[in-house]
């Protein structure tokens, strides 16, 4: 039966469009997100034992996943500091007019779009304490060696994946800083304000929107970071980088406890959500008027 | 003396990116005794091409290459097909519902994939989908995130276009076809590049999804690889290079559209 009306016709047309859209959404998004929660209810090794929040309960007293959580939150909190202030500093240098600027953004970009595996791997043989090429140069130059994976494990992948991501938040802080009129700039000049001032009282409120983005996405990706953890360190020493996904994969690949891992999978996504709203919010909340 | 401070905080912040990856170029050429000498080698006396060859006996690395080129193509091949459809159909048409299902397609960019992970491999466990290509490409054929990014492009087309469009009776696939999707080109170039390099890089989903070497994809291979031989650190570094080397090429290439495309997505 033909649609009468005109836009009867065009909403035929335009659910014909959404149909795979919608049916791949529903099915490895919205079942899965549905399958995680009805998972996380369930306990015994088919995860076909009903438990309620028996799983939930036993999360949250876990001493190892809350130390997991914390490892996690640290770690993401390194790459956010780090992100804004390495990114902003980058950024900044390469808004002023010099020679070579798409050179330097490509050469510190490339990074960027390295595999996490590439990353790991090439970091892990560099800082090894042993065969590592860093201890030998060190070596050579008469310094006593380093044993970052040893000694700060933590601070050493986050600054890892800080190579990594660098170059991803300083292009966003770049078209940030373009898009502040230079008029702004100018005026405050003739006013009489110095660099210092004009970064304090113009540059930096005015990228709140940018620097709210960068936080949020730093967040995110710190949050789920697996990678790092799973390549260069294996979790350890100890349990000293066993981040939450890391965590996650173990108890479900590993120890093969899918109700378990749903659970700890459903606390970790609420989090994330939460974050991801309360940052958003307080972004509205704050924006700068001028 | 500004700028020349400017240009030595650049430049060492350019040496600290790329020299590492310089080094493993030199890695992947040196011996074996080379990499566990006890002083460092920066360049290898004679390179090692040989390594590259000895990496495809060791493991199926051929394999890998062959997987990670078949899920990277499909993925973005599907992304193109449908991410621009979808963006259409949300900046441009009005019908019952729109706004619920443009809110459910959003929502889903707050849901991480490790959240999907273990249902996911339930799933595939259960059709007998681990180790296919069909288990590594189907969780990743459209996201909201370059459904959004067709929208906002797509919105400000004229609505006038496809009136004229309709008045002269084409069909709307045909208007879809060849009145919105040539306005497109420079967007899809960039959700393309986006794609391709990050479903090559994708590390997560390949580890869970295969168990058979021969399935595997080159970073999660690769990864292997070293787990197993890991003292071979010259034929690691070689795979990285086969690994790093087709995104390295597709950026220099077309670095201002990763640019745009980077800057694109923080400014919405």
């Amino acid at each position: 039966m033909r649609p009468r009306t005109l836009s009867g016709r065009y909403a035929r047309t335009a659910y014909l469009f959404l149909l795979p859209a919608i049916l791949f959404f529903a099915a490895f998004f919205y079942l899965p997100i549905g399958n995680v929660v009805a998972t996380s209810l369930r306990t015994g090794p088919m995860a076909d034992q009903w438990t309620g929040l028996g799983n939930y309960a036993q999360a949250l007293g876990d001493p190892a996943v809350r130390h997991s959580f914390l490892i996690t939150a640290g770690f993401s909190v390194l790459v956010v500091a780090g992100s804004i202030v390495l990114g902003l500093a980058l950024a900044l240098a390469l808004d002023q007019p010099l020679k070579g600027r798409v050179a330097f953004r490509v050469l510190l970009l490339v990074p960027y779009l390295t595999s996490v595996a590439i990353v790991g791997l090439l970091w892990r043989n560099i800082l090894d304490p042993e065969l590592g090429v860093l201890n030998r140069l060190l070596a050579e130059l008469g310094l006593p060696g380093q044993q970052w994976l040893n000694t700060a494990p933590l601070l050493t992948i986050a600054a890892v994946t800080l190579w990594q991501n660098v170059g991803y938040t300083m292009v966003l802080f770049l078209a940030g800083l373009q898009g502040i009129p230079e008029t702004y700039h100018e005026a405050a000049r003739i006013d009489g304000a110095d660099a210092w001032h004009r970064f304090w009282r113009i540059t930096l409120p005015l990228l709140a929107p940018t620097t709210l983005f960068v936080s949020v996405m730093a967040v995110i990706s710190g949050l789920q970071a697996f990678g790092q953890a799973y390549i260069i360190t294996n979790g350890g020493p100890g349990d000293a980088t066993d981040l939450s996904v890391f965590h996650i994969f173990n108890v479900a690949f590993r120890a093969r406890d899918f109700g378990y891992s749903s659970a700890q999978s459903v606390l970790l996504l609420i989090v994330i959500v939460a974050f991801t709203l309360v940052q958003l919010r307080a972004g509205r909340r704050g924006e700068v008027q001028y | 003396m500004r700028k020349a401070l400017l240009y030595t905080l650049l430049t060492l912040a350019s040496l600290v990116t790329v020299v590492p990856l310089l080094y493993m170029v030199s890695l992947s050429l040196q011996t074996e005794t080379e990499t566990l000498s006890a002083e460092a080698v920066l360049w290898p006396q004679t390179p090692q091409w040989g390594n590259y060859a000895e990496l495809f006996t060791r493991a199926p690395f051929g394999d890998f290459i062959v997987n990670s080129l078949v899920v990277a193509g499909a993925i973005t091949l599907a992304h193109l097909l449908f991410d621009p459809l979808v963006g259409y159909v949300f900046a441009k048409f009005r019908f019952p519902l729109r706004n619920t299902l443009f809110v459910a397609l959003l929502a889903t960019l707050m849901v991480p994939f490790f959240v999907r992970m273990i249902p996911l491999y339930v799933l595939m466990a259960n059709l007998g989908w681990l180790n296919t290509y069909q288990g590594l490409v189907t969780p990743f054929l459209m996201d909201a995130f370059g459904i959004f990014l067709m929208r906002q492009f797509i919105q400000p087309i004229p609505d006038d276009l496809i009136h004229a469009a309709r008045i002269d009776g084409a069909s709307e696939l045909r208007i879809y076809r060849s009145v919105i999707l040539p306005q497109t080109r420079p967007a899809l170039a960039v959700l393309g590049l986006f794609t391709f390099v990050f479903q090559w890089n994708e590390f997560l989903w390949p580890l869970v999804a295969t168990t058979t070497p021969e399935m595997r994809t080159i970073p999660v291979g690769l990864t292997l690889f070293n787990q197993e031989y890991f003292t071979l650190w010259h034929l690691t570094a070689a795979g990285s290079v086969i690994l790093f080397v087709p995104t390295a090429v597709l950026f220099v290439l077309t670095q201002r559209y990763f640019v745009r495309g980077i800057a694109l997505t923080g400014l919405k």
